[in-house]
């Protein structure tokens, strides 16, 4: 295996699992833009009715959708949609910046869709939209491209969709 | 991820993020934030830990029926380790028709 392998996961392993090092990232990355004005949208539907999405900035795609790159040192602004429904047999994660095998093993810890389908099942959500995914780490030009394009689009589906509230989990 | 939770509240759609670091969630200001102190990759906890997975689920939807004030960052204390977990009882309504 190549060394580059192995520097990476011991990298991603250490990130982590040692929160020093988290919380030295969070003060001194140029990732992460300070923002002053808060949107605010009210929820108008009782949580029973509700048609709720899930967004994760975990990497995780449809086994045969395209994997998020991760050969652009500035990450990949694009997103994935995971269809309501589908089970976590169908999904896997590409993102090499945090240990993930977790995550493998139990996908509810970073993105809650059979969780969600649960709650639905007994009446505390209405149901489980199509959901999204995207990969964090984006830097640089991408930032523009996930604040013009690829944020805004994945809005206008909600929209479409009709869906009532949106929760999201990082990586 | 914050500038995702904000484009989608400012197209009218109520968010709610969790986050695992203060420092973060402090400057990208969504709308409403529930903050774990937890390793990166486990946002609702441990691997088959399902009690804990639904108490992060409850704490975030209770976060979005009752938050009021824009960029409220909630922090319920759960620690990562040593925390004792049993399955939420009630679950909120939020607003009645």
């Amino acid at each position: 295996m190549a060394l580059s392998v192995y520097t990476r996961r011991l990298r991603s392993w250490a990130y982590t699992h040692v929160p020093g090092l988290r919380q030295l990232w969070a003060r001194t990355t140029r990732e992460v833009v300070e923002q002053q004005e808060i949107p605010w949208a009210d929820l108008r539907t009782p949580l029973r009715a509700c048609r709720v999405a899930a967004i994760t900035t975990g990497g995780v795609h449809l086994l045969d959708q395209v994997p998020f790159n991760m050969r652009d040192p500035q990450g990949d602004p694009s997103s994935r949609i995971i269809p309501a429904g589908t089970p976590h047999s169908g999904l896997t994660i590409t993102h090499n910046y945090y240990d993930h095998r977790d995550a493998e093993r139990d996908l509810d810890i970073l993105f809650p869709i059979a969780l969600l389908a649960s709650l639905a099942e007994r009446g505390v959500i209405g149901s489980v939209a199509d959901c999204y995914s995207f990969m964090g780490h984006i830097a640089g030009a991408h930032v523009m491209t996930l604040a013009q394009r690829s944020a805004p689009e994945v809005a206008r589906l909600l929209k479409q969709q009709q869906v009532d509230a949106v929760l999201l989990t990082p990586a | 991820m914050g500038l995702i939770a904000r484009t989608i509240e400012a197209a009218g759609i109520p968010t709610v993020s969790i986050m695992l670091l203060r420092e973060i969630a402090e400057k990208v200001k969504a709308p409403r934030t529930l903050l774990l102190r937890w390793p990166f990759g486990h946002p609702l906890g441990e691997p088959g830990n399902r009690a804990q997975q639904l108490t992060v689920l409850h704490a975030a939807l209770t976060l979005l029926v009752e938050a009021t004030v824009p960029g409220t960052i909630a922090e319920p204390g759960y620690r990562w380790r040593r925390e004792h977990y049993t399955e939420p009882g009630a679950w909120p309504a939020g607003i009645t028709q």
